[in-house]
């Protein structure tokens, strides 16, 4: 006990960690309606977190070269100790990060907290949404399979519709005419070294805007009033609120176990859930399997592409949409946020989540 | 029960056990995956007999090979006669090398010598090398 008093004073000369550490824990106020809607952030937090161990782990036994990696990866599977387990944790708990970054964003867009000042928040979101897309994207490709190839050979050509550019695009992104090693190589260093760390750097400047604007309050409740935005910096306060540590942290934890829990559910009961047959076979640049898909969270994407009548309409559209939800706080800029002031912004909101549902779907059975 | 009747800082104490002891009993079952996953491979069969063709042993030579997992030699300094040693130098671990002519190991970091049986001749090493058992069948010499 009073070695750790002494340890803790001999930091807290230093570096001042105890104000530190009540500032941020004990002294962090929270709104008293937060809801657990705002644990989703925790919970990425921690899902990241396992990403990242479970990748460096498997980087000890995976091969990047077209001629063992499948076999490397079968070793993992089969050989290694617990190497199932890495495996599966990894490339199931990306899965698992898609659904919470979705719900993530969709309860932001819901209690409308990406309105000023918080756009900044809203921008770094959604570009981490993109790059977390990116790493699936380059990730499956790694293990090498008739699915990994094939997949990633579709989703690059679709990016052929682009007019004059297009051919070019699909040969820089495949590093060749046809999805190969250069390929491999180049997704390989994208997905263990470019991506974590530009991923890393944008969730620290995530983490920090959230800090800097304070949490935002909850739209909901008899007594919540729309607040007066100033027009210079003001940290937003919650006089009278509950701490962030130990009320919120518990609140945390128990979400983050549930996600855990899911994720070992599926990794231990149905860890074959997301792989069909052509995931279980090498790669043959010379058989195209019957049925390619595409991983579900880019089911809307893929379908899209083929609902319209030309490749290059819904490639636009994609863009378009995408382009309008990274602006959106600067094209949705009234100060009200409750959903219930709100209702073309809800009608459009539950609309359009029932189109992508709907169209994602439609792509599973097409 | 009187909640009264016991402090709380007691009950705080007893909370914080309880909590530290479910998040260590945590920590260990997510560690222990970790370690065995880490843990060097133990090759199949450490039991194995390593095969060598006796055409690759001429008389007065030495071949090196792998004999599970550490370089080890086969030599012939007698017709017929076969010797199998570890290669690995008894003094800091170098690989040693066989010279037919002096009929010598000499060992290149620092100049440790042994001979065929693998006796210390001269220099730092304090033990002879590892004799390793051989049998002969055929053409083949089994080593282990
Ligand atoms: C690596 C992925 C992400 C991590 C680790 C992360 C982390 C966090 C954390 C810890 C918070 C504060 C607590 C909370 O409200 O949950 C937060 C808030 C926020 N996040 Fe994220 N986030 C991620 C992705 C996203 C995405 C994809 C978007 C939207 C495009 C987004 C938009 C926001 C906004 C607007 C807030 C402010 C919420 C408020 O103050 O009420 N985040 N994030
Ligand atoms: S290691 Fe061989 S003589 Fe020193």
């Amino acid at each position: 006990m009073n070695l750790k008093k002494r340890l803790l004073d001999f930091v807290d000369v230093r570096l001042g960690v105890r104000d530190l550490l009540a500032q941020n824990l004990t002294k962090y106020l929270l709104p008293r309606n937060i809801n657990a809607w705002y644990t989703l952030g925790a919970v990425l937090l921690t899902l990241f977190m396992i990403q990242v161990a479970t990748g460096i782990l498997l980087l000890i036994y995976y091969v990047p070269n077209p001629d063992e990696a499948f076999q490397s990866v079968e070793r993992i599977m089969n050989e290694i100790p617990f190497g199932w387990l890495i495996r599966n944790l990894h490339a199931i708990g990306a899965n698992v990060i898609v659904i919470a970054l979705l719900l993530h964003m969709l309860s932001v867009l819901f209690m409308a907290s990406y309105k000023r000042p918080r756009e900044l928040t809203w921008l770094s979101g959604f570009l981490i949404f993109n790059l977390a897309l990116g790493l699936c994207l380059t990730g499956y490709l790694l293990p090498w399979s008739q699915l990994s190839f094939w997949a990633t050979t579709v989703a690059t050509d679709a990016a052929g519709a682009i007019p004059v550019l297009g051919d070019e695009i699909v040969r820089f992104l495949r590093g060749g005419s046809m999805v190969n090693e250069a390929t491999l190589g180049r997704f390989f260093a994208l997905h263990v070294m470019g991506m974590p760390l530009l991923l890393g750097g944008l969730v620290g400047f995530h983490l920090f805007c959230v800090r800097r604007a304070g949490i935002s309050r909850p739209p909901f409740g008899p007594t919540y009033q729309p607040r007066e935005i100033p027009d210079h910096f003001e940290h937003e306060e919650h006089p009278g609120g509950i701490p962030f540590f130990p009320n919120y942290v518990i609140k945390d934890l128990a979400v983050i176990c549930f996600f855990l829990a899911f994720l070992l559910a599926i990794v231990f009961f149905a860890p074959t859930l997301l792989s069909p047959e052509s995931a279980f076979v090498p790669a043959d640049p010379f058989v195209t399997p019957p049925h390619i898909k595409p991983e579900w969270y880019f089911l809307w994407a893929y379908q899209t592409l083929k609902i319209f009548p030309s490749e290059l309409i819904g490639l636009g559209v994609q863009g378009a949409f995408m382009t309008f939800l990274a602006l959106l706080p600067f094209i949705d800029r009234g100060p009200e946020r409750r959903p219930a002031m709100r209702p073309i912004f809800v009608t459009s909101f539950f609309l359009t989540l029932f189109v992508f549902v709907a169209i994602s779907i439609w792509g599973h059975f097409s | 029960m009187d909640p009264q009747s016991t402090p709380s800082t007691q009950r705080r104490q007893f909370l914080y056990i309880i909590l530290g002891g479910a998040a260590a009993a945590f920590a260990g079952l997510a560690a222990w995956p970790v370690w065995r996953y880490l843990l060097p491979g133990r090759k199949a069969d450490l039991e194995a007999k390593i095969p060598v063709a006796r055409r690759e042993v001429p008389l007065g030579r030495a071949f090196f090979f792998n004999f599970r997992g550490q370089p080890a030699v086969v030599l012939q300094p007698a017709p017929g006669q076969f010797v199998a040693l570890s290669a690995v130098c008894t003094h800091l671990g170098c690989v040693v090398q066989w010279f037919p002519d002096k009929t010598e190991f000499l060992c290149p970091c620092h100049g440790g010598r042994f001979n065929a049986e693998g006796q210390v001749l001269g220099g730092p090493p304090p033990k002879p090398l590892t004799l390793l058992p051989l049998t002969i069948e055929g053409d083949q010499i089994l080593v282990g």
